[in-house]
């Protein structure tokens, strides 16, 4: 009913046809924005899609209730038509200035319906525009806690960590957590990026420092970031894929330094939100503009390394 | 004389080699007298200091303070119907703007220096001092400053003003947090401008503060 208010059947062909048709085993592209300027609807490589897959989908910076949002959140709808990511994961600032109750409708609820109405569940973690009451929200699905831990798949296992105010006794907890956590895939989340191109922030070497060896330490896989508002695949470090989606709601548009030399690919030309599936030792991910391009998309292996036993 | 002495530094040695304990409580111990350097600790512990026993003395000032508020906020808050772990934002919105407001009128006599001492302030100045002095400091500063270029004085900020909703919370990095007394749950140190403010996360107001707290 939605697609239908949305698109007209030539802009519905248009969706599918790049689903259908890929490459499964084209491994992580390097296309730069300006490639994927020139072709905006050019073949993504094709997730498998298959039905015991877990899928999930990254969010960041996007709570500002205003239609750019609105537009980004109707084409995650329409992606979730065609690929039912089971939850999302939101890298912070998930709602802008006020705070009332009529702001988590404008800024969160009502962009996000057709999601939320699917089934879909937001696990949020906070940027530092966001009040500290949000993880009461159960919506956010926080259960009271700045930062925590779940598994909504047996195989992989989400840290999501409040970065803003990262006191020892959250460390502690971290390194407790991923030391005790024979997941396969753990993934790490929160607002700061460790890494980063962009000009306004760029990336936190003081969490670098404390946050870094324990990931690289304890197996950690994947790191997700927002806070530049911009999309970022950084270049694997220590053996670790880094993202930055916080291209969720208000763009910085060519605000990504290309001369950082960290970048695998980096696009900063319109609002963005990234999917992805893991199946097995493989994650592949592709991210989609506002407009329906797909900006970036690829495979990566999980790091493998000898772990103690524990916990899923 | 010299077997007092002896006692004394005995005694000393014993506070000094002790570890600092990490502790999640409502009710964090002030920070015993240690000269371990904060730089060779894990990012995991706590390391408050150096320290000498004057500078542990008036910190634990600020922390008899802390336990007071403390214990204020949570006879406050019960007062209020619990506040579930997942509820909605009309909930959230409710209970949070009632707390505010008891906690200001429970407070209505406060002013600056009630929780950072005068005692523990010139030592919080100076745990800031030695922290911002390292090689790294002004990477530390500059990520405080990052979206926080505002003016403590335009805001009117001050004790029992609420945090104001459009401004972002300064980040406050893990290597400053490390070296300051540890605070219970739900109050947090954060920087407005050049200004050290005490925050309490639930009631949104600032607790304390003390001013010009971040070293040129």
């Amino acid at each position: 009913m939605r697609i239908c208010r949305l698109l007209s059947p030539a802009s519905i062909l248009l969706l599918l046809l790049p689903f259908a048709g890929c490459s499964r085993n084209s491994t992580t592209a390097g296309p730069t924005a300006i490639q994927a300027e020139q072709s905006p609807f050019e073949p993504p490589i094709r997730l498998p899609n298959s039905a015991d897959s877990f899928k999930f989908a990254v969010l960041g910076d996007f709570g500002t209730g205003k239609r750019p949002q609105y537009e980004l959140a109707e084409q995650m709808a329409i992606v979730h038509d065609l690929f039912k990511y089971e939850i999302v994961v939101l890298v912070g600032d998930n709602l802008y200035g006020s705070e009332r109750p009529q702001d988590f409708e404008k800024k969160f609820e009502i962009p996000y319906k057709p999601l939320l109405d699917a089934g879909v569940k937001f696990y949020a973690s906070l940027g530092n525009h966001d009040a500290r009451e949000q993880r009461y929200y159960r919506l956010f699905n926080m259960d009271g806690q700045l930062y925590y831990t779940f598994n909504p798949n047996p195989d992989v296992r989400f840290f999501m960590l409040e970065s803003s105010y990262l006191v020892p006794e959250q460390v502690q907890w971290l390194e407790e957590q991923l030391k005790t956590s024979t997941s396969d895939w753990k993934i790490a989340a929160f607002h700061h990026p460790l890494y980063s191109s962009a000009l306004r922030h760029g990336s936190d070497l003081q969490l670098r420092e404390v946050l870094e060896p324990l990931f690289v330490k304890y197996n950690v896989s994947v790191v997700l970031n927002g806070h530049d508002h911009v999309y970022e695949r950084l270049k694997p470090q220590n053996g670790i894929a880094y993202f930055v989606v916080g291209s969720g709601g208000q763009l910085r548009a060519g605000n990504i330094n290309k001369e950082t030399g960290i970048t695998a690919v980096g696009f900063d030309r319109d609002l963005a939100f990234m999917v992805a599936e893991i199946t097995g030792d493989e994650m592949y991910f592709k991210v989609v503009s506002r407009r329906g391009e797909i900006v970036d998309s690829g495979v990566l292996s999980r790091r493998k390394i000898e772990e103690s036993a524990g916990s899923r | 004389m010299a077997g007092i002495r002896s006692s004394i530094l005995a005694l000393l040695a014993t506070i000094l080699l002790a570890p600092v304990s990490c502790r999640s409580d409502d009710n964090p111990e002030p920070p015993p007298p240690t000269s371990r350097s904060p730089q060779s600790a894990p990012p995991t512990e706590r390391v408050v200091g150096p320290l000498t026993p004057e500078d542990a003395t008036a910190l634990a000032s600020m922390n008899d303070r802390i336990k007071e508020y403390v214990e204020l906020h949570i006879k406050v808050e019960q007062t209020l119907p619990a506040l579930p772990t997942e509820t909605t934002p009309e909930q959230i919105d409710r209970h949070q703007r009632a707390l505010e407001k008891l906690m200001r009128e429970a407070r209505s006599k406060a002013k600056p220096g009630d929780i950072f001492t005068p005692q523990a302030r010139p030592v919080i100045k100076k745990l800031l001092v030695q922290i911002f002095g390292r090689p790294e400091g002004d990477q530390l500063k500059a990520s405080i400053m990052d979206e926080n270029p505002v003016d403590p004085d335009t805001m009117k900020l001050t004790v029992n003003a609420r945090y104001p909703d459009a401004i972002p919370l300064a980040t406050v990095p893990p290597q400053v947090l490390q070296v300051l007394p540890e605070l219970a749950e739900d109050l947090e140190y954060r920087f407005v401008g050049d200004w050290l403010i005490l925050l309490d996360t639930h009631a949104h107001i600032v607790a304390d503060y003390i001013d010009d707290a971040l070293p040129e």
